[in-house]
């Protein structure tokens, strides 16, 4: 039991992580991530080709990680948001996010395609005993998601926290004030990318094993559920909404037991049909989610 | 070359469907649907049912899928959109990434991962100037045209498809010319469900059924309204088969499961020189 | 049947925190023009799109011919009488001249599908019109828009007509024009409520006059008197404090 405790606490830090990145990306940047499983995918990619193929170590195949998802979010901001119609850049996202995916499953000689890459090494993983890796691997993700969350909150305050804020309450009063709105929005957008790569990276050491289907819509919907939930812009939100999702929908699990009749194909569907309906009901019965942001007050639109 | 066309005319025939309901829905209610790949996927299940479970032939299946595709579509717009309406595009967008979750995984739940097709005589190909061509896709190409058709005169003759034009045209306006527009709301879902639900049977005849099948027209279909320019009928059309025969013509040059880029491609290429599209209006922000 | 088509008490109304109107009074008798000016962000297109019901009236009364209008939605309040022409955007540019003019009627039940959309009056007032038909809107020039706009408002027949700043942006050869169409548009029986800034030329065909300032009616006289006036500027905002 401890044992499922701790491992569902090592999902949830990387889950929480990943939520901070939309978070960080949609409720304080105002820009929606409709690929973010793609760019998790990219980073978990990323970190277990970096360590297996070029031989890195975790520290810099996590690293690496983060700093190509921040490439591509960026790059794909910067393309996008010369347009700057909300619409588009969430329709563009959403392609690049499929793009990605499609890299994963076909491009073999890369990725092993469907049979996906295995024999992930993990942080430290020689030196610790395996009995005690998986509390060494949670410590290390609560510190992971820690420094995250303290990383944001300094940004937030810093001078670009505040200039964040300024574009996201108006950018064309941001724009004749003479800030170049486009830059800000890219750096926003290229560095929960490479957040987005940390928890990819994370993903990779934990299961050590990785192929496109661990990439479905279920990591997506999971992070939306989890930042409406939290309080959209609210980061302390996002983590209690990252975890409450994932312990209420990891704990259905158990319903495999309670409900024979069904398959597992049946079960994974529910749950997604859950998230799904979750989703909508979150955000037409109680949209500022349950964690307020005690900050100060902002107009969300 | 000319048998890759062919084919990538078929392939876009078959988008302009569900191009045309993203963009009448675009036009009307303000924001891009995710959710439509799925609502084909349920339709052309729905179709299956009838068909292949129950015997009827395609063509009454598809009639009445189509048709309970239209009211299930007013009957979810009413309990998913309805209620954020004044919310914004963004959260929009999100209930429906969340509708379409939901609504794929009805047809995962009822049908399972395992690919279906629907009972219908297996096609024989035949050959006309060198390419080859199958009945199938002779009536994908005649019931999409027809559709096109219908929806040319609904939209241009018919009064409601003119108070839909107008809507899309300008909201505000049209409340205080008269039309009321819960109503014309109801008559773009309707339509946009039947637009769908036609597509989607075309892409299980095409293909094969299997829950993702609407979703990995998502990206392309979205691609072909764009280029058209989003909440113009006509783009859409056009859109589509552009968009349809450069993806299969692509496929000469690059492998096969990367069609999906050139949609992707496709649409930042337009959003850098031209957002509005073929046939759209320059977006005017208010 | 009341002696005034439009009666309004205590309104207020506003976009966001705080109000724009903030009680204001306005009685217009059957068959008259009534023009009302007043400074920028007075409060003159917040007037305009509350009696067309396009913004809600958060407090206070507005009535057509005795009807209480505040429960009812904009294409309602069409069916009621009333017929507002928006100061920009008022045509859909996406549709043709000849559609416009449709839409407006196609919605309005049985009234709307007896007579022919454009009827002999609205040829004789609108000579120019038939020509375009065919024509999207947005291909026209700002005032042939103008104009059909104006066209458009008025196949609905009817009872009340509200007009933001019929004028704007129109040469003053066109503005003569806009005037006397005006004018004879109410000889047929309309009654007309006209926001505008070129205040002179709307006075000539009005018969009262309305100051708003401040979301408040500063000042309301004939409006021959106003005319009269050798410091229209100092009618305009003299008693009136202009502070927000």
């Amino acid at each position: 039991m401890i044992s499922f405790l701790v491992l569902i606490g090592i999902v949830i830090c990387f889950s929480a992580i990943l939520a901070l990145a939309l978070n960080f990306q949609w409720g304080l940047g105002g820009m929606v991530n409709f690929g973010l499983t793609g760019f998790y995918a990219l980073g978990a990619y990323a970190a277990a080709l970096l360590m297996l193929k070029a031989g890195a170590n975790t520290f810099v195949a996590t690293v690496g990680a983060m700093a190509v998802v921040a490439a591509v979010c960026g790059l794909v901001a910067f393309v996008t948001l010369r347009v700057t119609e909300e619409d588009y850049f969430a329709i563009v996202t959403l392609g690049v996010g499929e793009m990605l995916r499609l890299v994963a499953l076909n491009e073999d000689w890369l990725t092993k395609g469907a049979l996906g890459l295995t024999g992930v090494p993990r942080p430290f993983g020689a030196v610790i005993a395996p009995e005690y890796y998986q509390y060494f691997l949670l410590a290390l993700a609560l510190v992971l998601l820690l420094a995250t969350l303290w990383f944001l909150n300094r940004l937030a305050r810093s001078p670009f926290g505040r200039l964040v804020r300024a574009v996201r309450e108006d950018d064309v009063v941001a724009a004749t004030l003479g800030k170049n709105v486009l830059w800000v929005r890219v750096r926003i957008f290229a560095i929960g990318g490479g957040i987005i790569g940390l928890a990819g990276s994370l993903h990779s050491f934990y299961y050590q094993y990785i192929d496109p289907t661990q990439f479905s819509n279920i990591v997506i919907a999971y992070a939306f559920m989890a930042v409406i939930a939290g309080g959209r812009g609210a980061h302390r939100g996002a983590i209690l909404g990252a975890a409450s999702v994932m312990l209420l929908l990891e704990g259905s699990r158990f319903l495999k037991d309670v409900i024979p009749a069904l398959d597992s194909d049946q079960l994974a569907a529910i749950r997604i049909i859950i998230i799904g309906a979750g989703l909508i009901a979150l955000l037409i019965y109680r949209p500022q989610g349950f964690f307020r942001e005690y900050r100060l007050r902002v107009d969300f639109k | 070359m000319l048998q890759t066309t062919f084919n990538g005319i078929v392939t876009g025939v078959i988008m302009a469907l569900p191009a045309l309901a993203v963009t009448l829905l675009f036009g009307v209610l303000k924001f891009p649907n995710f959710a439509v790949g799925a609502m084909m996927t349920v339709a052309a299940y729905l179709a299956f049912a009838l068909n292949a479970q129950l015997g009827w032939p395609l063509a009454a299946a598809t009639v009445a899928a189509a048709l309970a595709m239209g009211a299930l579509c007013i009957g979810i717009d009413q309990v998913t959109f309805k209620p954020l309406r004044e919310r914004g595009a963004i959260t929009l967008m999100v209930a429906s990434l969340g509708l379409g979750f939901i609504l794929e995984n009805v047809a995962r739940f009822a049908y399972g991962n395992t690919a279906r097709s629907f009972a219908i005589e297996l096609a024989r190909p035949f050959r006309v100037a060198d390419v080859r061509m199958n009945y199938e896709q002779m009536i994908t190409i005649a019931v999409s045209s027809a559709a096109m058709i219908a929806m040319y005169v609904l939209l241009t003759r018919l009064p409601m498809g003119r108070a839909m034009r107008a809507v899309a045209d300008n909201p505000s306006l049209a409340l205080v010319r008269g039309i009321e527009s819960p109503k014309v709301i109801r008559w773009t879902w309707f339509i946009a469900g039947v637009l769908l639900a036609l597509g989607g049977v075309l892409i299980g005849m095409d293909r094969a059924l299997e829950p993702p099948m609407g979703s990995n027209y998502l990206i392309s279909v979205f691609a072909a309204a764009i280029l058209g320019g989003l909440g113009s009928p006509l783009g859409a059309f056009v859109g589509a088969i552009v968009i349809g025969v450069v993806s299969e013509l692509s496929t000469l040059v690059i492998a096969p499961n990367y069609r999906i880029g050139v949609p992707l491609v496709a649409i930042a290429v337009i959003l850098v020189f031209r957002p509005q599209g073929l046939f759209g209006q320059p977006y005017i922000r208010k | 049947m009341s002696d005034n088509i439009l009666k309004v008490s205590g309104l207020h109304a506003g976009y966001g925190a705080g109000d724009i109107l903030k009680g204001m009074d306005l009685e217009l008798p059957h068959g008259k023009i009534m023009t009302i000016i007043g400074p920028n962000g007075s409060g003159k297109s917040t007037l305009a799109k509350t009696l067309a019901g396009l913004l809600p009236a958060r407090a206070g009364t507005i009535e057509l011919d005795g009807r209480s209008l505040n429960e009812l939605g904009p294409p309602k309040r069409v069916l009621a009488g009333i017929s507002y022409v928006p100061q920009e955007y008022n045509v859909f540019r996406n549709l043709t001249v000849l559609e416009n003019l449709k839409i407006a009627r196609e919605f309005m039940g049985a009234n709307g599908k007896a007579a022919r959309v454009v009827d002999e009056r609205l040829e004789e007032l609108f000579p120019e019109l038939p020509k375009h038909y065919r024509i999207a809107a947005g291909n026209l020039s700002g005032g042939q828009r103008q104009m059909l706009a104006f066209a458009c408002a008025l196949t609905v027949r009817p009872k009340l007509l509200i007009l933001d700043e019929p004028s704007a942006g129109l040469s003053p050869i066109l503005t003569r024009e806009v005037f006397e169409r005006v004018a004879r548009v109410n000889r047929t029986g309309v009654s007309i409520l006209m926001i505008e800034q070129n205040a002179i030329e709307a006075l000539r065909i009005s018969q009262s006059c309305i100051v708003l300032s401040g979301g408040r009616v500063r000042a309301c006289a004939p409006a021959r008197e106003v005319l009269g006036m050798k410091d229209l500027n100092s009618f305009y905002l003299g008693n009136a404090s202009n502070h927000v």
